[in-house]
């Protein structure tokens, strides 16, 4: 677990080395500070939840399950989280309770976002790849799926930590400004080696009616050492201070980062709006939320990660339309009297204009086309095809085979006919 | 019902005007007062008895056309053996049973003059040119047709 977490602090820090140093260093001397707040929260908690000490078993269990998930523990810290599991156990069953919702809460939607994630690899490599529309393409999918593979360790935390705007910059972000806005240095420090944990239990207050019993079951505890006044402020305090960090990092990161912007030329391009790279990560972190009614649907036929080599469904079914578009504008040259699988412009018969029913109503395989109102007229006479003089079935069956097929040859030329547009 | 012939033949009378050039051997024209009255100088088909002729055909366009077939005969006397002697009535499929609203007259035109050039003697309206050409004496059929061509179609010379 806890290398897992590690790998996934390194898989986020990866393009910023000198961030990355800052922030152990930070964390270092946090540590000494961090594990005094824990025993001395654990201590407290210990006094004063005494009576309850039928606890489960289960709940510590629980706990470190919940401490892998937000997986932005550190080493020592969840050494210490592990260290204080026998403390633990005078709880409420609520909180249990409650620590189980939650949980299952976050299982699933760390499972939905991982399949979101795995979509949007998905469809930015296929685009990738079939568009090969700039030189780096060769390369670039692989990274991406290494980066993308972070992100799937990643954006699961983000979107744990802050609901739908989760990021993995948003503890970055956190652990650099949190000092300077959260007013106790103390828990700050804290605040900072720890993030993840803070803001998974501000969350989980905001979210959880039962608030202190749940969040003390996170391993968010180092809120807990601040006064209840303070709570609600820092609460809010930490939200802003996200807020603002989201910003500057944002913008830190397009000024500082030109590796990273190096590696996703695809934004460069302009071609995949939205591609990786460390630049984009609060983007997709945020942006799969959003987009999820689309990510569950198949291609939207204006979507960029479109794979170009994908059928053209919405092109297919303007066909028709474009057909009669163009045949109608091109009517006085080609003539009423082209015999071809031309469609004429006018009914050869009575020649009036055929409109849409008409143009698409082929009463006879021959392919003879006339209006309706004619073929009304020669169905009440002799009842046979001007074409070719053959009694028209006036079995509605054929009728129809006879329409379907005219449809196909409409499709058809229609094809043909956009393909000369388009050249 | 009279207003789409009268459209259909207003259509196929620009249509003449444009393939005046297009077919020299056809001459539709329309009578001035009478859109459903036409007439049509068609030209003798060549290597037939009737080469050098004009002969002058008279259209009789029904209220119904073009559903129904319009009514051809020939005003110019011609010997032929889908033709009636005295009439001009014209023995000929697709002016019967065979019409097609699709034909124009135009084309009626051209069926005719294919029919001057293959006559079919099985369905004679002048007995005495299908007898000829039943019995098999093409050269009398020939010279017969050729000289009522002489008479009635060509020019009067001098």
């Amino acid at each position: 677990m806890e290398t897992e977490g590690q790998n996934c602090r390194m898989g986020s820090y990866i393009y910023r080395p000198k961030k990355t140093k800052k922030v152990f260093e930070r964390i270092r001397g946090a540590s000494v500070i961090h594990i005094l707040s824990h025993t001395l929260y654990f201590l407290s908690l210990y006094l004063s939840l005494y009576l309850f000490s039928d606890q489960v078993r289960v709940f510590p269990i629980l706990e470190r399950v919940d401490s892998a998930m937000i997986s932005d523990s550190i080493p020592k810290a969840s050494i210490s989280m592990a260290s204080s599991t026998p403390k633990n156990l005078p709880k409420k069953k609520r909180a249990n309770r409650s620590a189980k919702v939650k949980q299952n809460k976050l299982v699933a939607r760390r499972g939905q976002f991982i399949s979101q994630v795995k979509n949007k690899i998905g469809c930015k490599d296929e685009a990738n790849g079939e568009g090969g529309l700039h030189g780096g393409a060769s390369v670039h999918p692989e990274n991406e799926r290494g980066q993308a593979m972070e992100k799937l360790e990643i954006n699961p935390r983000g979107e744990e930590e802050i609901y739908g705007d989760g990021s993995p910059m948003n503890h970055y972000s956190d652990s650099e400004s949190s000092p300077l806005n959260s007013p106790t240095s103390h828990t700050s420090s804290v605040l900072g080696s720890n993030g993840s944990g803070v803001q998974f239990t501000a969350s989980s207050r905001s979210g959880s009616s039962s608030g202190r019993s749940s969040s003390s079951s996170s391993n968010g505890c180092c809120s807990e050492i601040m006064s209840e006044d303070d709570e609600e402020d820092d609460c809010l305090d930490d939200w802003e201070a996200l807020a603002d960090a989201l910003a500057a990092t944002e913008k830190k990161e397009e000024v500082h980062n030109p590796e990273s912007e190096f590696d996703s030329p695809p934004e460069k391009h302009g071609i995949g709006s939205q591609s990786s790279g460390v630049v984009i990560n609060p983007e997709i972190g945020g942006m799969a939320v959003k987009r999820d009614p689309e990510l569950c649907r198949a291609w939207s036929p204006d979507d960029a990660f479109r794979p170009q080599s994908l059928p053209n469904l919405s092109k297919q079914y303007s066909f028709p339309l474009i057909s009669e578009r163009q045949l109608s504008r091109g009517g006085p040259v080609w003539g009423c009297k082209n015999v071809g699988g031309t469609v004429p412009t006018s009914c050869p018969i009575c020649c009036e204009d055929l409109d849409c029913t008409d143009s698409s109503f082929l009463p006879c395989l021959c392919g003879f086309r006339l209006c309706l109102f004619c073929h009304k007229r020669i169905l009440e006479q002799d009842a046979r095809c001007p074409g070719c003089r053959k009694q028209y079935d006036r079995d509605d069956s054929i009728e129809k085979e006879a329409t379907l097929d005219g449809g196909s040859l409409t499709i058809r030329l229609a094809r043909s006919c956009s393909m000369i547009t388009r050249s | 019902m009279n207003q789409a012939s009268r459209a259909r033949l207003f259509k196929e009378y620009k249509e003449v005007q444009r393939e005046k050039v297009a077919d020299p051997d056809i001459q539709l024209v329309c009578d001035e007062a009478n859109i459903f009255k036409w007439t049509a100088l068609v030209k003798g088909p060549s290597e037939t008895p009737f080469e050098g002729g004009v002969f002058q055909l008279a259209f009789s366009v029904p209220d119904q056309y073009p559903l129904q077939p319009p009514q051809v005969k020939f005003l110019t006397k011609i010997f032929h053996p889908n033709v009636h002697f005295k009439t001009g009535e014209i023995c000929l499929d697709i002016l019967k049973n065979a019409w097609s609203p699709a034909w124009t007259l135009q084309s009626v035109c051209r069926a005719i003059i294919a029919l001057m050039a293959h006559p079919e003697p099985d369905s004679p309206l002048n007995c005495d040119s299908g007898n000829l050409l039943r019995s098999g004496d093409i050269r009398g059929y020939q010279s017969m047709a050729r000289m009522y061509t002489r008479l009635a179609a060509m020019p009067k010379k001098g």
